[in-house]
């Protein structure tokens, strides 16, 4: 049975309209359930609200100057408006203000999940106007060759949102904030390669930012492969944690993993495996069919048929002449919850042994 | 003497409350710079990520990550020649040039504008405007007020030895303490709200009100935080009372946690002030020995003690989130307010951050009465202001005016006006954060509706003076220029703002943006107002009072700017 709450619903007034919350509910987590579109850039949702991008801001009665609608809590009686002629003007200027401290800021959507989020407010503020020109911020590491994570600063706004979901939500603290003001960098302890740091290669820094600044190497090696991305949801085929990924396709191709920010094993986390492993599937050296090694001691194709008799000849003389201890089953952390119990019932009904075990335990 | 090993300095301080700063301070007067190593033993100590320590450290600029080569004198750093506002003017890029082969940097104001050029070596000041001249000398005492124009915070500060316990007790010195442990906090707080002493640092919140807020919060132990980082460019007025006065805050903070229910306190002292932190230490450890604090102070039910941290060259560590952030070794971004620092201060307890100005004060009122110092303003206001005046001006110093004073009256009545054949072009306020009068808007008098009419502020009281002689368009830029160093990199409106707005005013085919006027105008409007209207802190939102104010009062030169 679903308990109901016994506080009082609490009450505020959002653009005209009278609106409930649960206490303790920032402005913004309120607007944004009643559908109002206030646009962000520092905001992740799994991060502690940081109210640096300032587009978030909300005009509140009896307040001063506009508030950051993310960092402030809802309260009763407040009376809130999300779009004001002068609230649009400052989002405006802030995006314009934005926009020119970069390099480009149009990017492969395969560079990142949130990539897309500063160019889709540009167009939605209309600020590709090139006012504020100025110098850039920002400098790319073009010497970190790490084979998963470019570091392409010359496009990074400073949200520190990749600083915050390492720290926050994978608890690396590999990478920082170096300097301060227009002179900030993300950087790693002594401005090193992310190699030589904490840095676990998770990629969570990569699909949180909003500009591409960061990117997933691996798929951005499939910008030139020809065809629209398609995004198809499956669970990460690594180990028993279960991660929801979305796969990216182009045609018969995949292109990149990127987390499922909704899945609820993960919420948007991966590992390195299941965030950069996937160029096994079209690796010319995979293997696609059966081989057995011939008389000569070379490999040769074979069916299906030739090599389970070959690898059951193998395991009945392996116990015919050292007994049914000398089995041991590993089963793939790969393999779907159905196919290990068969694979337990197989060791331990096929050979009499309890030496089984699934390598997520490893 | 011994050189103390690295596990000597980190054991000394991992269990001192705030031990992140003064531990870096520890490496880097032992180094004269900080190394990887260093870094790398205080991470482990402390137990701070490397990463976030690494940055944290290059936030603060006087702490050199740079061996100081073989030059510089064994574990000193390189010298730091000032080059604020004022000094700037008066010498202070040819001492940079003299010194250059020492390997002396720039720093912003170091807070000896009325007796420029202050140079940093290790934990002396040297003074003096050519490298010749330069010398170690104390901070000028403020002149007294012509006419016997009364005072408060400066009342006795003239009195020779007030600076040590016995001269200070000599002077009524801890009177004001014991009158108010004779009392109950709630009644010292109800003289504070009478008095209308209000932050002196230049938000001018109600001091009683502050105080019996944090009485009133849940959450224990509070604390008393004396903000003393003074880094707003043209303000030297702490200096004195800290110098020359340093009892009078600590009596002030010991009357501060008595009413609010702190048991511990923390001086926030900027970096620029090295002998005032021997004073300071000084002046605790006599006030300790004496029981003014410590426990049971006077015999009362009522334990405080007082830790002095150093800043490391940060100019919004004086807005009061950073400084927390700071003390408490976070990267020292500002907080997002609410919570404020009453409920949610010093790791997240209740908190008083009080300015020096403010806490001085208050031993005066508790001793003279609310009344008495409510009438020493003007005009209907309340109490004195501490002015500290300098550049383009005779007698240049700290003054305690009467809030409510007329500008000018202080300009050329009490300091003199400008030297012969000149003219007053324009002053700042509030330091740099109120931008530039000039005209009929130097009519104004010293209270914050008045000078806030004219779309200025007064701030923590910093007025600098600028003659007929003055580029204010450089002057401008070089403000701007501050503000853009020392923006936080947190918020985007202050982040780019004040680099594009600082674009917009260099000269000498440095600039950028618009060279058609109406267009310059346009985008140097529209940062100012997003700036105002969206930054995170007041360093944002004061920012753009200074293209606000030159575009008010000088549309000529801003015309032949934007043409060149």
């Amino acid at each position: 049975m679903i308990m109901k709450s016994s506080t009082a619903v609490a009450k505020m007034t959002l653009d005209g309209e009278e609106v409930g919350f649960t206490p303790g509910e920032t402005v913004y987590e309120v607007a944004e359930r009643h559908r109002r579109e206030i646009p962000t850039l520092c905001y992740d949702p799994r991060l502690e609200p940081f109210g640096g991008c300032r587009l978030c801001v909300v005009e509140l009665e009896g307040a001063r100057a506009p508030v950051a609608s993310c960092t402030t809590k809802a309260e009763p009686g407040m009376v809130i408006r999300t779009r004001t002629d002068a609230i649009d003007a400052h989002r405006r200027t802030l995006l314009e203000l934005v926009a020119s401290e970069n390099r480009e800021n149009d990017v492969d959507p395969l560079r990142g999940y949130a990539s897309q989020e500063l160019a889709t407010l540009l167009d939605r503020y209309d600020a590709r106007t090139g006012r504020f020109a100025g110098s850039h911020s920002g400098r790319t590491r073009d010497d970190d060759d790490n084979p998963f994570i470019l570091r392409d600063y010359d496009l990074c706004i400073s949200c520190y949102r990749c600083v915050r979901v390492c720290a926050e939500q994978q608890g690396d603290y590999a990478i920082s904030i170096k300097n301060r003001g227009f002179a900030t960098e993300i950087t790693t302890e002594f401005s090193g390669l992310l190699r030589g740091s904490a840095c676990v290669f998770c990629g969570q820094c990569v699909q949180t930012c909003p500009t591409g600044a960061l990117a997933d190497r691996k798929a951005l090696a499939n910008a030139e492969v020809p065809g629209k991305i398609e995004k198809t949801r499956t669970i990460c085929p690594y180990c028993g944690v279960g991660c929801s990924v979305d796969v990216m396709t182009k045609g018969e191709r995949v292109v990149g993993v990127q987390p499922a920010m909704d899945g609820p094993a993960n919420e948007g986390a991966l590992c390195v495996k299941g965030q950069f492993a996937f160029d096994f599937v079209h690796h010319h050296e995979r293997l696609v069919k059966p081989w057995v090694r011939g008389e000569d001691g070379r490999l040769r194709e074979a069916s299906w048929d030739e090599a389970l008799d070959r690898a059951a000849q193998g395991f009945l003389k392996a116990v015919a002449e050292h007994g049914r201890y000398s089995v041991y089953g590993i089963a793939s952390g790969r393999a779907p919850h159905e196919a290990a119990y068969t694979m337990q019932k197989f060791i331990r009904m096929g050979f009499g042994t309890n030496q089984i075990d699934n390598c997520s335990r490893a | 003497m011994t050189v103390p090993t690295d596990k000597e300095l980190s054991e000394h301080w991992r269990n001192e409350p705030a031990p992140l700063l003064p531990l870096l301070h520890a490496f880097h007067d032992r180094d004269g710079y900080l190394s990887d190593e260093a870094i790398d033993h205080v991470s482990q100590a402390l137990k701070i990520p490397i990463a976030e320590l690494y940055g944290t450290v290059t936030f603060y600029h006087h702490l050199s990550r740079r061996e100081p080569g073989s030059h510089a004198p064994q574990g000193v750093a390189a010298p730091r020649v000032c080059m604020g506002p004022i000094c700037s003017l008066r010498g202070g890029p040819a001492i940079l040039e003299a010194l250059k082969s020492e390997g002396a940097t720039a720093m912003p104001c170091a807070g000896r504008c009325d007796e420029p050029v202050p140079v940093l070596r290790g934990a002396e000041v040297f003074v003096g405007m050519t490298p010749e001249s330069s010398q170690a000398r104390s901070s000028p005492m403020p002149p007294p007020n012509p006419d016997g124009v009364e005072e408060c915070v400066f009342a006795a500060i003239r009195e020779p030895g007030r600076a040590g316990i016995d001269g200070y007790r000599k002077t009524c010195g801890y009177e004001g303490l014991e009158r108010a442990v004779a009392v109950s906090p709630d009644d010292v707080t109800e003289i504070i709200s009478e008095s209308q002493l209000a932050g002196r640092g230049g938000a001018g919140f109600p001091t009683g009100r502050k105080w019996k807020a944090v009485a009133e919060a849940s959450g224990e132990p509070k604390t008393v935080v004396c903000n003393a980082d003074e880094g707003e460019p043209g303000c030297f007025k702490d200096r004195a009372i800290l110098d020359y006065d340093p009892h009078g805050l600590i009596e002030g903070m010991a009357i501060a946690a008595y009413a609010s229910g702190a048991t511990r306190g923390f001086i926030y002292l900027r970096y620029e002030y090295p002998e005032t932190m021997n004073i300071l230490e000084r002046a605790i450890g006599e006030a300790e020995a004496a029981g003014y604090l410590g426990e049971s102070i006077l015999g009362k039910d009522f334990d405080f003690r007082i830790y002095l941290r150093r800043g490391a060259g940060a100019y919004i560590c004086g807005e009061e989130g950073s400084l927390l952030n700071s003390l408490e070794g976070k990267h020292p971004f500002p907080r997002n307010r609410p919570p404020y620092p009453v409920t949610h201060g010093y790791e997240n307890l209740p908190t008083v951050v009080n300015n020096v100005e403010t806490l001085a004060s208050v031993p005066h009122i508790l001793r003279r009465g609310a009344e008495w110092y409510r009438g020493l303003g003007q005009n209907g206001h309340a109490g004195t202001k501490l002015i500290s005046l300098s550049g383009d001006i005779r007698r240049p110093g700290n003054y305690e005016v009467p809030i409510g004073l007329p500008l000018q009256t202080l300009l050329h009545d009490w300091a003199g006006g400008p030297s012969d054949g000149r003219s007053i072009r324009a002053v700042t306020m509030a330091g740099l954060s109120g931008g530039f009068l000039a005209g009929d808007d130097l009519d104004v008098t010293l209270d914050e509706p008045s000078i806030r009419s004219v779309g200025s502020m007064l701030g923590a009281g910093g007025i600098m003076v600028f003659d007929d002689s003055r580029d204010m368009i450089a002057v401008a830029h070089a403000a701007m220029e501050f503000f853009a160093e020392e923006s936080c990199g947190k918020c985007f409106p202050c982040r780019i703002g004040t680099q594009r707005l600082t674009e917009r005013l260099a000269g000498g085919g440095q600039g950028q943006g618009p060279t058609d006027l109406t267009e310059w105008i346009d985008e140097v409007t529209d940062i100012g107002q997003t700036m105002k209207a969206t930054s995170a802190c007041g360093l944002g939102m004061a920012a753009p009072l200074i293209t606000e104010s030159l575009m008010r009062c000088f549309p000529r030169l801003v015309a032949e700017h934007v043409k060149s």
